[in-house]
């Protein structure tokens, strides 16, 4: 299995453990999640004062968000929200912890590895290499990034985006008196990390600083509360698709069945496509919200069935 | 297939099986601990729904953005029969 559903996991009182492993050897790190077959894994870590690495890859991306502290790292100071998406293969200049740093750590492929280098591996990806202060050199936008989209209130900075699978990893932020009264549940897994603040979502709770989930897809969240405001790291794995809907009961087969039916009626010559390799679901997978929309006419003509007068065609024969 | 970084991993040493064994033990209690905790909040969680149920029905439900919708009475989803406990960690 991948990373299993970590919600809500509040690390603040949870001890750090020696780094003994490659990747950040002599720091201190606890993890937050960790991919039970790959690896993968998302660490708090602990640079204390005079802490010091060598230049060096791992065999992983890796992201980095330095929630406190400072630290050099090359020719770079990094500072208080600075983010650092380092495509595996990257050779990050040493490092030296002067005072003392904490940050969140993601390896995205495997557990933590560390080759000493100054030189980046021939096969890096570099131009996905991100390096920014994310408090300073990024703007707040607006939530609505997507559509359907999130209330007003809900602000986000883009920190990367992956062009290929859509995944992005960003900050966001919950203003006061923040609500939404709908739930929600994603095709993609999603990560968090409340910097500061609490907020609420009607199935766990609240979320207080330091504050964590790994939310695997089609899991329900929400409705959302927040009180005083709220300022969170994220990251999703692919695309996010906000669906939205209003049964507090439905568990994650429902949902994604409910994904699919979305798929059935919007997207009908893909859904087509894909069903007719053995998932076939002639009349549409089943969707607790809307469980005859099989009957509905528009839905019907879209997949080539009969309606009125019409003999409809052949499934899947394109025009 | 071209070949990427991650691809030339060497093979996890004895150190890396360790470190992995250790934590995932730790994680499997994590989780359970989170299950327990989420369990009790049953009571309380069935508070919570009752008001969001109530609330989609005067304030409304927020289809997209900003955008409301008020539902009716007979749209609202009952409870499944038979469910004893609203799981909502998987």
């Amino acid at each position: 299995m991948a990373r299993p559903h970590i919600e809500p996991y509040v690390e603040l009182d949870s001890p750090y453990k020696k780094f003994n492993l490659g990747g950040f050897k002599g720091s201190h790190y606890k993890v937050l999640s960790l991919d039970t077959d790959t690896g993968a894994c998302t660490l708090k870590v602990r640079f204390d004062g005079g802490y010091r690495r060598k230049p060096g890859l791992s065999y992983s991306d890796v992201e980095i968000f330095l929630l406190n502290g400072s630290m050099q790292v090359g020719k770079e100071t990094w500072r208080e929200g600075h983010y650092a998406f380092l495509p595996a293969g990257t050779a990050l200049g040493a490092i030296r912890v002067a005072q003392g740093a904490e940050a969140l750590v993601m390896y995205n492929d495997s557990e933590p590895t560390f080759v000493e280098s100054d030189r980046h591996h021939p096969l890096v990806l570099g131009d996905a290499f991100v390096s920014m202060n994310s408090y300073e050199d990024a703007p707040w936008a607006s939530g609505s990034v997507v559509s359907p989209s999130v209330a007003t209130g809900c602000m986000i900075k883009l920190l990367r985006f992956d062009p290929i699978t859509e995944a992005f990893s960003f900050l966001y932020c919950l203003a006061p008196r923040y609500g939404q009264d709908n739930i929600s549940y994603h095709d993609c897994a999603e990560e968090s990390y409340h910097i500061w603040g609490t907020s609420w979502m009607m199935q766990f709770g609240d979320l207080p600083t330091g504050g964590y989930f790994w939310r695997p897809p089609y899991i329900n969240h929400g409705s959302f509360r927040c009180t005083y405001g709220t300022l969170a790291f994220g990251r999703t794995d692919s695309v996010l698709y906000n669906y939205f809907h209003y049964n507090p009961w439905t568990n994650p087969d429902e949902n994604q069945l409910r994904a699919a039916a979305f798929q059935y009626r919007k997207r009908p010559q893909l859904y087509n496509w894909v069903a007719s390799d053995g998932h076939n679901h002639p009349h549409g997978p089943p969707d607790f919200e809307t469980p005859d929309y099989g009957d509905e006419a528009q839905v019907r003509l879209l997949h080539g069935q009969p309606v009125g007068g019409s003999p409809g065609r052949r499934r899947g024969k394109r025009r | 297939m071209a070949k990427r970084v991650q691809d030339l991993k060497p093979a996890r040493k004895a150190d890396a099986q360790a470190w992995m064994k250790e934590n995932v033990a730790e994680q499997k209690k994590r989780y359970a601990a989170i299950v327990k905790e989420q369990e009790e909040l049953g009571p309380e969680r069935e508070k919570w729904v009752a008001g969001f149920l109530k609330i989609i029905q005067t304030k409304g439900f927020n289809v997209t953005g900003d955008v409301r919708r008020i539902i009716k009475p007979g749209e609202i989803p009952k409870k499944p029969k038979g469910m004893k406990k609203h799981q909502v960690v998987f």
